[in-house]
C-alpha cells in the first residue's frame, strides 16, 4: 500500500479500543488514557472502551495459567522422554506488538491479537465495519510519515526505514474516509546512525574541526565517512543547503521530499553515482525514501551529469570511489570489517573558519 | 612516556554445552578442543611471560558459561578422558609416521610434545580447574579479567528491562563467585550496544565496556580522537572501541597473518584423512568421523586445493609467527606516530579485541604469535606500552563525554546476524518467556513474603516455598540459556542449525514446563513425577547454582 502523509485523510483521527473487555486502567497510567480519550473525542466518535496503557497493550499480563500451552503434568511421560522431545509451546493468543531494530535501514515487527478484531470492531462501531481493513501502520514519529499494510491478526513484517529515526508500529482498522481505529501499538525504536554525527563537542578540549575529524576517521579506517566530513566542512547547514540545491538541479525539480531524506545520504548517493555506481548497487546502501526518488529520476542520473552537479556546489574536482573488500574473519566469527573506500581527493574541507576552531 | 598504548582484549566464550544425559556428545568437543588449543596454551604462555619478566598486560573476558563449564566436575572428567585419548592417538601417530610416513613426522612429534605438556598442566599444575589459573594470572597482575552477559544474551534484542538487567547482574555475581572481586569491565555480547545499556552496567558497578568502532565514530558529539581514546557515557561508564587496522591485520582471511602458506591448515584433519581402522578406537561410540585435532598440512597457498596441501613444518611456522609479531609491533609504532601527529601530541590508544578462540583453534600459531609479540614488546622496544582498559581509566587521562550509537561487531555492524529471516521466529518465544519470568518472580516473591520460607522436609505433592524457589531459579536458568546469542548466530551461519534450534526449543520448552509446574494457585500439588522432572532439568542445565530468581523482579 502506498505511503501517505498523515495529514491527508481523516484517518489521522484515532479511535482506540482493545479486543476484549478490559481491566481498568491503573491510576499510574491515567494520563495516557486521558490523552487517548481526548484524541478519540477529536474524532467525534464516542468510545465505549478504554485503551489500556502502553505496557499492557504491548505485553499484557495474563493470569499465571498459560492456557494454550497447558500441559497436564499428571499424564506426562517419564521425565527424560519429555525433555528429549523438546517442542515449542503454542503461544497464547495475546495482544503483542513488538518492534525490533535490525539495522539503520531495516526493522522487524511481529504482532498477534488476543481476540477476533472484526468482532470487537463490530461491537464498537455497529454496522459501519464493512469499509474497514485490518492494517499495520508504521509511523516515523518525527516526520509523521507513515505506511500502511493490510494484515492478518497474527504475523510479522520487515520494514525498510531510514537511519537515525524514531518509529512506532500500530495495528488497527483503516478506512479511506473514516478515522483510523487503533487496536494496539508497539514499543518505540530508534534506528542507529549510519554515519558520523554532524555535531562537534562544544567543550574546548574535545572540539574538532571537520578537517581534523576527517583525518581521524581516515585513520580509523572509515574513509567513506572521512570523505563526506571533509566535503561538508564545518558549516553543515550550508553544506546541506548546497546538497539539496545540487540534487534539485540534477532532478530538475526542487519539489522532492527534502525533509525526508538526509543531505548526507544524498551526497553519498551523488558521489557514488558520479563515480559509476548503478542504482541497484546503491539499493541497500541508502534509505528507501531516497532510493524511491532516485528510481523515479533514473534517466537524469548519468555519472557525468551527477559529477557536474556536485562540482557546481562543492569543491570537488574529481571523485573516484573504489571499495576494497577485506573478506571475512578467520574462523567462526562474522566480525565486521568496514570496506576501505578509496578516493582521489585529499581532505580539504570547504571551510573551517565558521566556528573558529583550532 | 610511550608513543602509543596498545590494549589486547580477548573474548573467551563458548555456549553452555553439557549433556550428562549422553555418555559422549559431539558438541561438547567445542570445549575440549578450545581447552587444548586455546585456553591451556594461552594460560601457559601468559604465565611463562610473567615468570620471565616480560610483563604482559591483557584484558580477557572468560564468559560466565565458559567459567561454569570449566569448573564442572563432569566436563572436567570428560575432558581428561578426551585429552588422554588424543595423546594416545598422537603417540601412535608419531610411531606410524616415523616408520611409514616421515613427511608428517615433525608434526606428529609436535603433537605428542604439546599434548604431553597439556596433560601435565591440566592434571598437575592447574588441578583440572582453569578458572583458578585465570584467577591466579589476574592476581599476579598479568590479566584484567572482565565479564560478559550471563549467557551471552544479545542485549538489544532482549525485550524487557528486567531480563536485560538479569543478564548483567547474574554475570557479575558469577564473576564474583569465580574471581573473588567485582569486575571492572564487560564485553557486551557480540559488542552489541544500544543507548541505555550503560545504565544497567552502571547499576551493576561496571566501569567500562567494549564496543565496535562505529559505536564511537558515529556517536554524538564527534569523538575528538576517534576510536584511539575511550569516551564516557553521560553516566560515567567508559567505552573502548575496536581499532580496525589491527583487526584486519590479524583477523582478515584476505590480508590477515593466519592465511600465510606456512601456517597450519585447519580443514585437513586426521579424523577425515586417516583410514577408519586406525582412528576408530579414538572416535565416539557411533564411529562417525570428526575433527580430532591432529592436522598435518600447512595452508600451502590460498588457491591450493585441500588434497594438494603440503606437510606442516612446525619450525617454519614458528619462525613466521615471530616475523609476524615483529611486523605487528613495527606497524603499531608507525600507527602510533601517525595518530600522535593527528592528535597533536596526545598518546593514542589502540584497542584490539578478538575472539580468544582465534588464537590456537582457528589460527594454530596464534599463541606463539602472542608469546613473541609480548616478548618483543617488552624487551626490544619502548615506544608501545601494553595496557588494559582499567590501566587507562586509572591513569586519570581526561575522557570525552559522548553518547555512542547502536552497533555490534557482527557482519554489517548492527544486529542483522542475530535478527534476520531465518532466526526471527525465535523472538516471540523468547520475549514471551522474558515477560513471564518477571511475572512469576514478582508473584512468588510477594507470596514468599507472607509464608515462612523454611519448611523442612517438604512432603511430595506440596508446592512449598523451597520447591517454588527451585522451580523459579531453574526457570531463570532456562530463560538465560534460551537467550544465548550463539543459537541465533549458528542458525544465521547455517553451521549447526539443527543443534542450535534444538537447544533453543529445549530451553523454551523447559521454561514452559516449569512455568506450568509453578501453577496458578497458592497451593499447587507437585507429584513425584513433577519432582523427578524438576530434578532432571536441574541436573541437565546446572549452570549458575548461585542464581537468585529475584533478580528478575520489577
Amino acid at each position: 500500500m502506498a505511503k501517505k502523509s498523515k495529514k491527508e485523510t481523516p484517518k489521522n483521527k484515532v479511535i482506540e479500543f482493545v479486543l476484549d473487555e478490559l481491566e481498568p486502567v491503573s491510576s499510574a497510567k491515567s494520563d495516557k488514557a486521558k490523552s487517548v480519550k481526548a484524541e478519540a473525542a477529536a474524532a467525534e466518535i464516542k468510545l465505549e472502551m478504554i485503551m489500556p496503557a502502553e505496557g499492557t497493550v504491548t505485553e499484557p499480563t495474563p493470569a499465571l495459567e498459560p492456557a494454550a500451552a497447558k500441559v497436564e503434568l499428571e499424564s506426562r511421560r517419564p521425565a527424560t522422554e519429555e525433555l528429549d522431545l523438546p517442542k515449542l509451546p503454542i503461544l497464547k493468543k495475546e495482544n503483542r506488538a513488538r518492534l525490533q531494530v535490525q539495522s539503520p535501514q531495516r526493522i522487524h515487527f511481529y504482532w498477534s491479537l488476543k481476540g477476533n478484531p472484526y468482532q470487537a470492531l463490530s461491537h464498537t462501531l455497529g454496522a459501519e465495519t464493512a469499509a474497514y481493513t485490518l492494517v499495520l501502520r508504521l509511523i516515523n514519529t518525527e516526520t509523521e510519515r507513515e505506511e500502511l499494510h493490510p494484515i492478518e491478526p497474527e504475523g510479522s513484517y520487515w520494514f525498510d526505514v531510514d537511519a537515525g529515526r524514531v518509529y512506532r508500529a500500530e495495528i488497527g482498522f483503516y478506512s479511506p474516509s473514516r478515522p483510523f481505529v487503533r487496536v494496539l501499538f508497539s514499543n518505540t525504536v530508534t534506528t542507529p546512525r549510519k554515519s558520523p554525527s554532524p555535531r562537534a563537542s562544544t567543550h574546548s578540549d574535545w572540539r574538532v574541526t571537520a578537517h581534523k575529524f576527517a583525518e581521524v576517521l581516515d585513520a580509523s579506517g572509515f574513509e567513506k565517512d572521512a570523505f563526506d566530513v571533509a566535503m561538508v566542512g564545518d558549516d553543515a547547514e550550508e553544506a546541506d543547503t548546497l546538497t539539496h540545491a545540487a540534487f534539485a538541479q540534477l532532478l530538475e525539480n526542487s519539489e522532492y521530499a527534502r525533509d525526508e531524506v538526509s543531505a548526507e545520504e544524498v551526497r553519498f548517493a551523488l558521489a557514488a553515482i558520479s563515480s559509476g555506481y548503478t542504482l541497484e548497487e546503491l539499493r541497500w546502501k541508502i534509505g528507501p525514501t531516497l532510493f524511491t526518488i532516485l528510481q523515479a529520476n533514473r534517466e537524469r542520473l548519468g555519472s557525468e551529469k551527477t559529477a557536474a552537479a556536485l562540482s557546481d556546489y562543492f569543491d570537488i574536482d574529481q571523485t573516484e570511489f573504489d571499495e576494497e573488500e577485506f573478506g571475512s574473519a578467520v574462523g567462526a566469527s562474522l566480525v565486521h570489517f568496514p570496506k576501505r573506500f578509496r578516493t582521489r581527493r585529499e581532505y580539504s574541507p570547504m571551510s573551517s573558519s565558521t566556528i573558529g576552531m583550532r | 612516556m610511550p608513543v602509543g598504548y596498545f590494549s589486547l582484549i580477548l573474548h573467551a566464550h563458548l555456549p553452555f554445552v553439557r549433556h550428562p544425559e549422553y555418555p559422549e556428545f559431539l558438541e561438547e568437543d567445542w570445549l575440549y578442543e578450545a581447552i587444548t588449543e586455546v585456553y591451556l596454551p594461552l594460560i601457559f604462555i601468559f604465565q611463562r611471560l610473567h615468570e620471565t619478566g616480560a610483563a604482559p598486560r591483557v584484558a580477557i573476558n572468560v564468559s560466565p558459561p565458559l567459567c561454569e563449564m570449566l569448573v564442572d566436575p563432569l566436563l572436567q572428567e570428560r575432558y581428561t578422558r578426551h585429552l588422554e585419548n588424543l595423546l594416545d592417538l598422537a603417540r601412535k601417530e608419531e610411531d606410524r609416521t616415523r616408520k611409514t610416513d616421515t613427511r608428517y613426522n615433525d608434526a606428529a612429534k609436535m603433537y605428542v610434545e604439546n599434548l604431553s605438556v597439556s596433560l601435565d598442566l591440566w592434571n598437575d599444575r592447574y588441578k583440572r580447574n582453569l578458572v583458578n589459573a585465570f584467577r591466579e594470572l589476574q592476581d599476579e597482575g598479568v590479566l584484567e579479567l572482565i565479564t560478559c552477559g550471563a549467557t551471552h544474551g544479545f542485549l538489544p534484542l532482549i525485550s524487557t528491562e528486567e531480563t536485560r538487567r538479569a543478564q548483567v547482574e547474574v554475570a557479575v555475581a558469577n564473576y564474583k563467585k569465580h574471581f573473588g572481586r567485582q569486575p571492572r569491565g564487560i564485553w557486551l555480547p557480540e559488542c552489541a550496544y544500544e543507548p541505555g545499556v550503560e545504565n544497567i552496567l552502571k547499576a551493576a558497578g561496571i566501569e567500562y565496556f567494549v564496543a565496535d568502532t562505529h559505536a564511537l565514530l558515529y556517536g554524538d558529539p564527534r569523538p575528538r580522537f576517534g576510536v584511539h581514546a575511550p569516551v564516557v557515557c553521560e553516566n560515567g561508564v567508559a567505552v573502548f572501541a575496536r581499532d580496525v587496522e589491527t583487526s584486519r591485520q590479524v583477523w582478515s582471511d584476505v590480508v590477515g597473518y593466519p592465511g600465510h602458506p606456512f601456517y597450519r591448515e585447519f580443514y585437513r584433519d586426521i579424523g577425515w584423512d586417516a583410514p577408519m581402522k586406525m582412528i576408530k578406537p579414538h572416535l565416539h561410540a557411533d564411529g562417525a568421523r570428526r575433527h580430532l585435532g591432529l592436522k598435518y598440512c600447512r595452508i600451502t597457498g590460498k588457491d591450493v586445493p585441500l588434497h594438494a596441501k603440503l606437510p606442516y613444518i612446525p619450525s617454519l611456522a614458528r619462525k613466521k609467527a615471530a616475523e609476524n609479531a615483529s611486523h605487528f609491533i613495527r606497524e603499531r609504532i608507525s600507527q602510533a606516530h601517525k595518530l600522535r601527529n593527528t592528535f597533536e601530541g596526545r598518546t593514542p590508544l589502540v584497542v584490539s579485541p578478538y575472539d580468544a578462540e582465534l588464537y590456537g583453534h582457528w589460527w594454530f600459531e596464534g599463541p606463539q604469535f602472542l608469546d613473541f609479540f609480548f616478548r618483543q614488546l617488552h624487551f626490544d622496544q619502548d615506544e608501545i606500552a601494553a595496557v588494559t582498559p582499567g590501566d587507562i581509566l586509572d591513569s586519570g587521562l581526561p575522557i570525552q563525554v559522548q553518547q555512542p550509537t547502536g552497533s555490534s561487531w557482527g557482519e554489517n555492524g548492527y544486529y542483522s546476524v542475530w535478527l534476520m529471516e531465518k532466526n526471527a521466529w525465535m523472538y516471540p518465544y523468547q520475549h514471551d518467556a522474558e515477560r513471564k519470568m518477571t511475572e512469576i518472580a514478582n508473584k512468588f516473591t510477594a507470596q514468599s513474603a507472607k509464608v515462612h520460607p523454611h519448611i523442612a522436609d517438604p512432603e511430595p505433592g506440596t508446592l512449598n516455598m523451597e520447591i517454588g524457589t527451585r522451580i523459579l531459579n531453574q526457570a531463570a536458568r532456562e530463560l538465560l540459556l534460551a537467550q544465548s546469542s550463539d543459537w541465533a548466530f549458528q542458525i544465521y551461519k547455517a553451521t549447526t542449525v539443527e543443534y542450535a534450534s534444538r537447544r533453543f526449543r529445549s530451553h523454551i520448552h523447559r521454561f514452559d514446563l516449569l512455568y506450568t509446574m509453578l501453577g496458578n494457585s497458592e497451593e499447587v500439588t507437585l507429584s513425584p513425577d513433577h519432582l523427578a522432572l524438576l530434578e532432571e532439568i536441574e541436573s541437565r542445565d546446572n549452570i549458575f547454582p548461585e542464581i537468585d530468581h529475584r533478580v528478575y523482579c520489577t
